[in-house]
């Protein structure tokens, strides 16, 4: 090969074919994808994210809290999550739609948190879990998130508050229409 | 391991000499060389701190600013944009001007490119240690630094490829191909990439995929694509011989080329984008074996006449070149055979992944910048290595580190992803056992590296006879 013109228009193709490909035709079919009801002129799922979660998201992100957790449930024939408890149905690209940044995440040192919020008791809980992980977890405690109330107790601050708040309204738990729940 | 094959050597008697060629990208390639190493230092610092993280949650835990998830992503930036980035845009403009015979005029645009690339990349690090963040490997650094980054890399490396593709020749190698793909890849899929992510984004999972091209066109294309330039240049150039079936080259280069940028929702199967866009992947990852297959007849048809094997392993340079042709072997296999949906369903979200991803990052990239850099420094310096001792200490240390901190992660993710698979439920066992091997693999990492840079520094600051000096001799 010689002519480096060629050599350079080859790899502009190599280029433009997966962008075309995969990636405008993956904009074609998910870019316009909106919130649907569960039923028949029912309430549209997902919900729309409360104010304090969305800033909790950043809240998280900050944190990197995703190098160690993963917010997507694969299918049953796609790996055990299903069976882990951490979902009741696979998540689907539908689930979302409401968040302008995704937090995917690609690794599991601990639970995926998908629906984080429908297992979660209490916002007490998961302030307890954050203050003081489970013993043998490799979660560190994350203290700057609390500060000393009146009583001397420790309380979540604004960001804790936060962050809680959006591990709170993590749930997939409503029927989809790709991926409805079983009766 | 004979001295005299050990440390190459510049041209025979008296004073130093430099080739003129040599000599006209001395200054950036030493300066990308020089940074590079820097980056390394401080990334593998860094790797010794999340190690130990991981199995003492509270160490270093006092504030935010030193949190595993931050450091982490602080950690690997450093090692992908700072390390491996600035290495592989001075090998290859010392690539492409050694293999054409090619004096570059204005030299000097690649070292504002690597001022602008550094500097770009250490506010963005700051930036990102002071918390703004976002959930995309290889994506962390805030968004401003995107227009940094792409000018820096129209100056470091698309203009001396342009540079070099105008000038007058007849023969054009099979490592400038590489070197040219690899240097047109990146800013066009960089900039793409910040404007769907980052700049512009969607909401939902659209930038998930977009992110996933990103990644595996940056680790295969830009990073793979330069180092397989690097191993087709040093491989016949030290054995003395030619590659073997270079007519397949081609085919090669063109179906690596073709399939890799398809293979990124192979790294995504179970996610919530529709199956039609993982299925995709994974016939792409598959069709990987047709470049796979030329290549490693390349390399290893090169490597297993005339004794090849025994003079790469007693010549530095080759001793790591052969340990990285190897990793892509490997590495590229695993992400062939680990697409198959089955397998995928295992591993996916373990430590197999990350094990993957550093035989791919390290095994093969690092330790061919490794080996081009004993063969390139002293020729851009005219000095020799000051210890032999040091070379020793480097090669075992990384090699064996990444020999075990790869076999362990393999080993471990397969087992804990198969017990959860199993219905057991997700412990931390494994990632326990891991977490220690992956301490005591850092530190060696950190000593190999120690090693490397006392005789590199050392070299750089020794001797370095100005341009002018070169010249006359």
């Amino acid at each position: 090969m010689k002519n480096l013109n060629l050599i350079l228009a080859g790899v502009f193709f190599t280029v433009a074919a997966p962008f075309g490909g995969l990636l405008l035709s993956g904009h074609a079919q998910l870019g316009s994808l909106g919130r649907a009801p569960a039923e028949e002129g029912g309430q549209l799922y997902p919900l729309k994210e409360p104010g304090l979660a969305i800033q909790g998201r950043q809240v998280y992100l900050e944190l990197g809290c995703i190098a160690c957790h993963t917010q997507q449930v694969r299918p049953a024939g796609q790996g055990s999550d299903i069976a882990q408890g951490w979902g009741t149905r696979p998540s689907v690209a539908r689930d979302y739609v409401q968040q302008s940044q995704l937090a995917l995440g690609h690794r599991r040192l601990g639970p995926d948190l998908a629906n984080y919020g429908v297992r979660a008791k209490s916002e007490a809980e998961i302030a307890a879990h954050l203050l003081t992980p489970a013993a043998g977890s490799s979660m560190p405690a994350y203290a700057s998130l609390f500060s000393k109330a009146k009583d001397g107790t420790l309380q979540p601050n604004e960001r804790g508050t936060a962050l809680i708040a959006y591990l709170k309204s993590l749930r997939q738990d409503y029927s989809s229409p790709e991926a409805k729940l079983k009766q | 391991m004979r001295q005299e094959n050990q440390v190459p050597r510049p041209p025979e008697s008296g004073a130093p000499r430099i080739s003129r060629v040599d000599a006209s990208v001395s200054t950036p390639v030493k300066y990308f060389f020089a940074s590079a190493l820097v980056w390394l230092l401080v990334s593998s610092v860094l790797a010794v701190i999340t190690a130990v993280k991981l199995h003492v949650p509270s160490f270093l835990n006092e504030c935010e600013l030193l949190s595993y998830g931050r450091l982490d992503a602080v950690q690997r930036n450093l090692f992908f944009y700072g390390w491996a980035s600035n290495a592989l845009m001075g090998l290859n403009l010392w690539l492409l001007a050694s293999l054409g015979q090619f004096e570059f005029r204005n030299a000097w645009v690649a070292t504002v490119g690597g001022l602008i690339w550094n500097l770009t990349l250490t506010v963005g690090v700051l930036v990102l240690s002071l918390g703004t963040q976002n959930g995309f490997e290889l994506l962390e650094l805030p968004r401003e630094v995107a227009p940094g980054f792409f000018i820096a890399f129209l100056l470091a490396a698309l203009w001396p490829a342009v540079a070099f593709a105008r000038r007058p020749t007849s023969q054009v190698f099979v490592s400038q191909w590489y070197v040219l793909g690899a240097s047109f890849v990146l800013p066009v899929v960089y900039l793409l990439t910040q404007l769907m992510v980052l700049w512009f984004p969607t909401n939902g999972v659209l930038p998930a995929l977009v992110h996933s091209w990103f990644l595996q066109n940056f680790l295969y294309l830009w990073l793979g694509a330069s180092a397989l330039a690097a191993i087709y240049y040093f491989l016949p150039k030290e054995l003395g011989t030619t590659i073997r079936g270079y007519y397949l080259a081609s085919i090669g280069f063109w179906t690596f080329f073709l399939f890799a940028g398809w293979t990124g929702p192979a790294t995504l199967l179970g996610s919530p984008l529709p199956l039609w866009i993982q299925s995709t992947g994974v016939v792409a990852a598959v069709m990987l074996l047709i470049p796979l297959t030329v290549i490693s007849i390349n390399f290893f048809g090169t490597l297993g006449r005339d004794q090849g094997w025994s003079r790469a392993w007693n010549n530095t340079t080759l001793r790591f070149m052969a340990f990285g042709a190897l990793s892509f072997t490997l590495a590229t296999l695993l992400q062939i055979i680990f697409s198959a949906r089955s397998l995928n369903a295992i591993v996916r979200f373990t430590a197999f992944t990350s094990g993957q991803q550093q035989l791919l990052a390290y095994g093969f990239v690092s330790m061919v910048i490794f080996g081009a850099a004993y063969y390139i420094l002293p020729r851009l310096t005219g000095a020799f290595w000051p210890s032999a001792k040091l070379v020793h200490l480097h090669f075992w240390s990384s090699a064996l580190a990444l020999t075990v901190l790869v076999l362990s992660s393999l080993v471990l993710g397969w087992s804990q992803g198969s017990a959860v698979a199993a219905g057991k439920p997700f412990a931390y066992l494994a990632e326990n056992y891991l977490a220690l091997i992956g301490t005591a693999c850092a530190v060696f990492f950190l000593i190999g590296h120690a090693a490397f840079a006392i005789n590199a520094f050392g070299m750089l600051i020794s001797r370095s006879p100005s341009t002018e000096q070169g010249r006359r001799a």
